[in-house]
């Protein structure tokens, strides 16, 4: 079969020669699935870089009782420390500061309150290795356990929220590719028959003169694998393209909810390698879908 | 080389094309079977290279029975047979070097041996000058010729040839003749379809004669025909 490659990779190309739109037809639906599969990708991707970035900012907030004094929640501080969590008490007037600042210009309506009505917070300065939710989660209850604190805000509820959409894009856009791929097979497969059809009397030729089986398939499985290829190709380009137009759209939208931290883009070379392996795939798996229905007929 | 036991060929609608046929070929024989249209030769033809497969009856060719050949078993089979169709089946896209190599490219031999061989046998047959023409640029000898050069190029154990000559003028039909026994005298067997009593009288071979699908004469009848056609 080896010593035949030349010959058979000639015969493809002879196929491919002879049908230009039929194969382009497989060739843009391949493409078409691909950038399907690549657009959900990146997407999932960019909403994995916004979950890290949300987790790594979250902002580990203890709330005091009211009747606890500063000195008091200084002592809260130590047992926290004592706890591995590095702690900072936030006095009720900086906190009223703090809200100010953030709040801009409505700041000012807070200077017509009678009086502070913020508590006493203390806050948690969690390193990175603590921010997983096995190392969190314990260390949170016995915090909770300490006299004088009253609960404990750790942005949990607003990252379940983000994981569950993230879930539901991912699986939905596996969903899609999937219903994608599979139309994508088909076609190639039905057109691959058109053409198998088209050389029934070279095939039968082959066969009279002793070609075994894969002998007959191996050109078209080739046909498949280059229609695969240069469905990648066109997809790799699109998504590029793509990139290119909504890149700087996106960016200032991720900045805005993930300040500071570097979004993950994959690398142009291992998406061209993703895309360049399931285009193959999928013409190959389409070849052989039809390669099959015509050894049966 | 090749012995039918009691084979039939029974076509949908009860049309036998062959009833009860019982011969044997031996190794380097050269054998006419004729009779006149639809007595079955091509349907016998058919059978020994497995294009076909009998109703009843057994088949053997070179000691592997036909009639009971796995269907991956096939390929196998008919490497060690060359045919020479009436119809040519050259492929039309290829040239006559490219259609002479496929037999080689099918057996898997590689690059330089195979164009050696291709160059040498298409000298024999006479149309190394063709080489790079297609077949519908061939006159119907020339075309013939590529044919037989496809069939004998991997040295087969077996020539069939369904009136090989059924298209040609006389003078090519020599032509063609003469390569088959060229084969046959280096050893292949040769078995050639004709229903031309010209070609049979020119070559005094051993002859099978069928009729509306029987064997009704062996112009040799030697104790082994005997023998299968008693079997």
């Amino acid at each position: 079969m080896i010593a035949n490659g030349a010959y058979f990779c000639r015969s493809a190309l002879d196929g491919l020669r002879r049908a230009p739109l039929l194969h382009l037809l497989s060739v843009t639906a391949i493409a078409f699935a691909l950038l399907l599969g690549g657009m959900s990708r990146l997407a999932t991707r960019w909403l994995d870089s916004l979950l890290i970035a949300s987790r790594n900012q979250l902002e580990l907030t203890i709330y005091l009782e009211p009747t606890v004094s500063e000195q008091q929640a200084g002592r809260i501080a130590e047992q926290l420390a004592e706890l591995g969590a590095p702690a900072r008490v936030i006095s009720a007037e900086a906190a009223l500061r703090r809200l100010r600042l953030e709040l801009g210009d409505l700041g000012k309506v807070l200077d017509d309150l009678p009086r502070n009505p913020l508590p006493v917070t203390i806050e948690l300065d969690l390193p990175a290795s603590m921010r997983a939710s096995a190392q969190l989660s314990p260390l949170l209850a016995r915090a909770k356990a300490i006299p004088g604190i009253a609960d404990v805000d750790d942005g949990g509820q607003a990252t379940a929220q983000l994981v569950g959409v993230a879930r539901a894009l991912r699986f939905g856009a596996a969903a899609v590719f999937a219903i994608a791929a599979l139309a994508t097979v088909l076609i190639v497969a039905a057109t691959l028959q058109l053409t198998i059809y088209a050389r029934r009397e070279e095939i039968e030729i082959q066969k009279l003169v002793g070609a075994t089986n894969a002998f007959v398939r191996a050109p078209f499985l080739i046909e498949g694998l280059i229609q695969g290829l240069a469905g990648a190709l066109a997809a790799a380009a699109g998504l590029a393209a793509i990139a290119r137009l909504l890149g700087p759209r996106l960016n200032p939208l991720i900045s805005f909810v993930a300040d500071r931290v570097p979004v993950s883009t994959p690398r142009p070379l291992a998406l061209l390698l993703e895309l360049t392996i399931a285009g193959g795939l999928l013409g190959v798996l389409g070849s052989l879908a039809a390669v099959h229905r015509f050894s049966r007929s | 080389m090749i012995q039918l036991f009691h084979v039939s060929r029974v076509f949908p609608g009860d049309y036998a094309a062959l009833s009860d046929v019982s011969l044997a070929v031996k190794r380097g024989e050269f054998v006419f079977l004729t009779g006149p249209s639809g007595a079955g030769k091509t349907t016998l033809l058919n059978l020994i290279f497995c294009e076909d497969q009998p109703t009843h009856g057994q088949i053997l060719v070179d000691g592997c029975n036909v009639a009971q050949l796995r269907r991956s078993a096939v390929p196998a089979l008919r490497r060690k047979i060359g045919v020479v169709f009436q119809d040519f089946k050259l492929l039309p896209r290829s040239t006559v070097a490219e259609n002479v190599a496929l037999t080689l490219q099918v057996v898997g031999i590689k690059g330089q041996e195979r164009d050696r061989r291709v160059r040498r046998m298409l000298a024999q047959v006479g149309l190394e000058h063709r080489a790079s023409a297609l077949p519908p640029q061939l006159s119907g000898g020339e075309q013939q010729r590529a044919v037989i050069a496809r069939a004998l190029i991997h040295d087969p154990l077996v020539l069939l040839g369904d009136e090989p000559t059924g298209n040609l003028d006389p003078v090519l039909t020599i032509q063609i003749m003469d390569l088959l026994c060229a084969a046959n005298a280096r050893g292949v067997t040769v078995l050639v379809a004709t229903h031309d009593p010209a070609l049979l009288g020119r070559y005094r071979k051993r002859t099978l004669q069928l009729d509306r699908g029987c064997l009704v004469l062996d112009s040799e009848g030697t104790s082994a025909n005997r023998r299968a056609a008693q079997a």
